[in-house]
This record gives C-alpha cells, structure tokens and sequence, in this order.
C-alpha cells in the first residue's frame, strides 16, 4: 500500500513539485537567515579566531572581547608569575584612523603582538615575512585591508606600500588572511611596541594579556588559577567568544532584526508547506474516503499519509539544506554578507521540517479519521 | 439470455443482507431529519436488487448503513449473518475489505495510479503484495473488456470505461456483496447497457448478492427484484423483469 501511496504522490507531478518548492524555500530560508546570524555572531569574535591564543586575561571591567580598558604593565608579571602559564604577552587592539597616500582616511583593527615570540600572530600569510615585524615602522595587512586601503580596486595595496597611522609611517612588510572584523574594518598586525607608538599616548595602552599554558595544558583550568591569583579576569577562547556572542545578543539589536528574519523563514515556510500539504490532503480526500469505504483502516491510511509527507519533506529539506550550502559558498569566497554554518545548523532545520511534516501529517490524519466513508457515495 | 446466467428469484435462498427497525438521523434539535425510519430490508444470495424511489428518499443513506459506512442511529444490521451493528468499528472495516464491492456514481478512481493500479487497490488493502495483485487486477481488467488500457490512467478513459475498471476494482477481491449506487446515472444509455451487461454477467452468481441504487428506469428491466422507497421507509418489494421472465411470479415480498 505504501508503494501507491507514493505514486499517488508522484502521480500529481505540479502538485509535488510545488509541495518540494515549499519545503526547499522554507529549509533554504532557515537555514540560510540563520546561517547568516551566525556569522554575524562570528564576526564579532573574529579577533579570537585571527589572534590565536588558548587563554586571555582582560580587566574585570571588559565584558567582550571588542571591549578595552587598559591593564597595568605590572598586571602582565602578576599573570606571568601564576602557576602552570608557561607563556604570557602584552596585547594591544585598538581601532586607529589610517591615512592614506591621497589623504582619505579609513579606521584600522589595529592588533599590537609581542616581537619575541608573536605569540597570536596572524597564521596565514600570503605576502610577505613575519619576522619583518621587527623592522620599525611595520606592519601587516590583512586581504581585506588590502583592498580596503587602496585607491584603486584593480592594485590592492601590496609589500613595500606605505601609508600612515596616527601621523606615524606604516610600511606594509606582509599580506595576511583573516577573519573580517565585525566592525568592517581591516586588521592591521604589528609587534606590541610599534603597536603602542601608533596609539594615542595615554599612561596604560596595555589591553590584554595572551597566555599559553605550554603542551597538554588544560586552557580553563589555568584561566580559573589566573583569576584566583590575579584578580584579572580570564577566559579560554570558547568562552570569551561565548561570551561576546552573548553580549552582541543582549546589547544589540542584531538578534532581534536576525531572529525576526529566522523566524519569519520558519512561519512562511510553515504557512506554506503546511497549506501546501494540507491542500494536497483535502484534494486526496475523496480517494482516501473511497479507500475507506473498501475497507483500508485508518491506521493504513495515516500511514501512507506520513511516508508522503515525509518523502516531500525529507526531498525538500535536502534541496533547502543544499541551497543554502550553495549560498554559501558564494557568499564565502566574497565575503559577504557574514556566514557561517555549524553543523547544529542543518540538524535544527531538519527538526522544524520534521514538525512542519509531523503538523501536516498529524492534520491530515486527523481529517481522516473524522471522514465518514460514506460522503464517497455522495456526488 | 440473461435468464440462463441465473436461478429465478427463489424465496426460499439465505438471506444476504437483512436490516430490522433501522433508523438514522442527521442534524440536532430543530434541525434534525429522520431520513431512515423503521426500515425492514432484505436481499438474498443469488439475486441483483434494485433499490429504487424518489430522490432524497434514504437510498443512499440505507446502503451507507449496509455497508458499515454509515453507522445506524437503531436497529439491526446482518450482512451474511454478521451482526454489523453490534461490531466495533474496525471490525467492521474488516468485514467491508473482505466481503464488501463497491461501485461509486462518481466512479471514484484514483486519477494518479494507473487501472490496473486502482483495480488492485482492493486486494491491496487486504494486505496482497504488488505483484500478484497487479496480476489479479489485470486479469480481471481483461474480463471487463479492458485488457489493453491496463497501464493508462482513468483520466485517459472514457466515463464508460472508466466504471467499467470500477467494476473490476469491485469485482477483484471476490466479495460475495456488491453494492452499487446510481451506477449508470453518468452514463448514456449504450455505456449503461454496457455496464449493466457486465453486472448482470460477472457479479450476479448464485453465491454473491448484487444490491444497485438507481433511478435510471433504461436499467429496471436488470433485476431480479425491485425494492421501492418512501419517504424513509421501504414501500413495497416485487419481482421484475429479468426474474419474470425466467420464472413464475412469485408472490410481493414484504
Ligand atoms: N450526512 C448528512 N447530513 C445531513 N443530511 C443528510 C446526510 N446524508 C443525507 N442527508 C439527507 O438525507 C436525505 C436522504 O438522502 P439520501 O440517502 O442521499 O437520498 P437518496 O439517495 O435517496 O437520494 C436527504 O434529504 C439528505 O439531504
Ligand atoms: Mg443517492
């Protein structure tokens, strides 16, 4: 009987090809809207992924990691003298204005790295040295600052190219590859010292100290030690970055704007796939009856209701899924707007397709238990 | 011709289908008809009954109510002994899926499977693999004079025709109670024929009961016995044509 109940499901091809498009345009429009969230929320962690560093100490004031208020120098030999921190060095981030040889001006990340053992240095670099760095009035530039800062799109800015900070000469030594800053400005990386010479000159410049706890070391462990000897406090990198994704989720209106936008994928799908199957049902339902009055038992007959909806389901989720991939990787490789897929992604589509399938089946169903077979006598 | 195909009316034969007192009404409070009042119905074994009588009168809500589609508001249902109205639904679907045709005005195939698909639904139903039902199904397809149009789908087929497959769809599992309601009233009178020919032929043996709904006098001449409804209740039984013909009259069946 299943095998019919999913020619009669082919049979109407118009008919299935709409309920599949249904199903493909609301998985594509979750997956896709969510997806993009992700990103955004990623962006605003991008500093962790393109500094990598296992554990931060920050002041207690700083809530996230675009977040800076300015450490003692003092505070890094306080961290540097815990037990288990087998490495620790100065960090700097601060957003300066670039100006460039025609005299525009552009708002720089600017990242200041210890010179001894780069620690968090950039871990692609397209152009260019590292060790450059140490050359006074240095720095690198990643793919995106590149283009950003130069004046004409068809010659990026390139090694050898200078342009300014704070009044001060930067000479591009590298071209690195990084993750986009959630502000939409480019990232420049020089060594701490440098970094502090381009910053406006204030008593404490220091903005976060980068730990490592040497090999095999466990990350939150030494973070909770740190704070317990510090005062300071300190996060292994998942945490500052959870931390800081639910900052932007409860001090900006990137949520709410981005939820809506899920949500609305999530209701129009529904609305859509639901009334789709629903219609596809009723239209059915004269058939089903005339099964009925054969003598196919409601329980058969939910049955072959559920492998259809769950074949139209399962065939339009993986279109939606698919697509959204497809995004993507376009997207991706332009660089906007911000995606990002967790594999959690695609599973939580799977489970609101699942219940769109479940709703409609179960409607359905219920449809033709209350049906009396005998409306097929009727005309 | 007909007359060789079968016994003449005897009264003496089992009963098939045998209803006491039945009574069914639709709607609440004001609004509330009775559409079956009192009814005492029979058909026996052997015999093609027509059911017959003015629009709205209750014919269709009576075989509802033989069928087990329909459940009665009182009285007793027997259909080849099975007390209908004292089983629990399931069973009753049960009983219809092995002993139970049916034949629809409106043909009722499924327009997205192909004939002998829909014929086979039947022996489907009753838990038989694809393969050999399909088999059955285009075997019996042959039988109406369909044998050719097996893979097409009932769209594709003329309204003749397609009752034609509906007749197999009926025919395909054996039931030994066909129940058919105003089977030619979409059809001309030359498909009606057709129709009835094959009614006549195929579905009235002497171990099955053949009970047709209709107000489509072209085809009174078909029965064995006609049964006419009024107003709810059954009015009076007689023997027609197709028994007169064959045997000597028997006396008005209550
Ligand atoms: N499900 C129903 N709900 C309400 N009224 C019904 C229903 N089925 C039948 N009726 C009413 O019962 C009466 C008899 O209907 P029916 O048995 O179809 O008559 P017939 O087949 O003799 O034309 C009609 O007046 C019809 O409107
Ligand atoms: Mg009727």
């Amino acid at each position: 009987m299943l095998d019919l109940s999913l020619k009669m499901l082919l049979g109407d091809r118009a008919k299935y090809i709409m309920l599949i498009s249904g199903l493909t345009f609301a998985s594509l429009l979750m997956t896709e809207q969510a997806a993009i969230f992700c990103g955004i929320m990623q962006w605003s962690g991008s500093t962790l992924d393109n500094v990598g560093a296992p554990v931060w100490v920050v002041d207690p004031m700083v809530e996230q990691i675009n977040d800076t208020e300015a450490m003692r120098d003092t505070d890094l030999e306080r961290v540097r003298s815990v037990e288990g921190v087998a490495w620790a060095a100065p960090f700097y981030q601060g957003m300066l204005r670039a100006r460039m040889p025609d005299g525009s001006f552009k708002f720089v990340q600017l990242i200041g790295l210890d010179a001894t053992t780069f620690a968090g240095a950039p871990r692609e670099i397209v152009q260019g040295r590292l060790e450059d760095l140490r050359l006074p009035n240095t720095v690198i530039l990643d793919e995106y600052g590149a283009k950003k800062l130069s004046r004409d799109p068809a010659r990026p800015v390139r090694v050898g190219d200078t342009f300014e900070i704070n009044d001060r000469e930067a000479r591009v030594v590298g071209i690195c590859r990084s993750r986009m800053s959630f502000t939409g400005n480019p990232y420049v990386f020089s060594t701490y010292h440098q970094a502090v010479q381009y910053a406006p000159a204030t008593r404490k410049v220091m903005s976060s100290v980068l730990v490592g706890g040497g090999e095999g070391a466990d990350a939150a462990a030494l973070a909770r030690r740190i704070t317990a000897a510090t005062g300071l406090s300190a996060y292994t990198k998942s945490e500052f970055l959870w931390r800081t994704v639910w900052w932007y989720i409860r001090n900006t209106g990137i949520p709410v704007a981005f939820g809506a936008t899920v949500m609305i994928g999530f209701v129009v799908g529904l609305a859509i796939s639901s009334q789709t199957f629903y219609a596809f049902i009723l239209e059915n339902l004269r058939n089903l009856g005339a099964m009925k009055a054969m003598g196919a038992p409601d329980g058969m007959l939910a049955r072959m209701i559920m492998l259809q909806t769950l074949t139209v389901g399962l065939i339009g989720y993986g279109c939606g899924v698919g697509l959204a991939s497809l995004f993507g990787a376009v997207v991706l490789r332009k660089g906007m707007p911000p995606f990002f897929l967790p594999w959690q992604l695609p599973l939580i589509t799977l489970a609101a397709v699942l219940f769109i399938c479940w709703l409609a089946a179960s409607l359905g169903i219920r449809k033709i238990r209350s049906l009396e077979p005998a409306i097929v006598f009727r005309g | 011709m007909l007359a060789s195909m079968k016994a003449p009316f005897d009264s003496t034969l089992p009963f098939a289908v045998r209803t006491r007192g039945v009574g069914k009404g639709f709607g609440e409070g004001e609004s509330r008809t009775e559409v079956l009042k009192e009814v005492d119905f029979s058909a026996r074994l052997g015999e093609l009954l027509m059911l017959v009588g003015p629009s709205g009168c209750g014919k269709t809500t009576l075989l509802s109510v033989i069928a087990g589609t329909l459940g009665a508001d009182r009285g007793e249902v027997e259909v080849f002994g099975a007390p209908l109205h004292r089983l629990d639904k399931a069973a009753v679907t049960a009983f219809r899926a092995a002993h139970i045709g049916f034949i629809f005005q409106q043909y009722n195939l499924i327009p997205t499977l192909t004939c002998v698909e829909n014929v086979s639904v039947p022996l489907r139903i009753q838990g038989h693999a694809a393969g050999p039902a399909e088999r059955r199904a285009a075997a019996m397809l042959e039988q109406v004079g369909l044998g050719r149009r097996g893979h097409a789908r009932p769209g594709t087929l003329s309204g003749g025709q397609q009752q034609r497959v509906a007749i197999a769809r009926a025919l395909v599992h054996e039931p030994r109670l066909i129940i058919c309601d105003e089977p030619t009233a979409a059809l001309d009178s030359e498909n009606g024929a057709k129709v009835m020919d094959l009614l006549r032929g195929f579905a009235a043996r002497p171990d099955r009961c053949v009970i047709i709904v209709t107000h489509d006098n072209r085809i009174f001449k078909y029965a064995d016995r006609m049964t006419h409804m009024e107003d709810g209740r059954i009015d009076r039984t007689e023997c027609a044509a197709a028994s007169a013909r064959r045997a000597e009259p028997a006396a008005l069946v209550a």
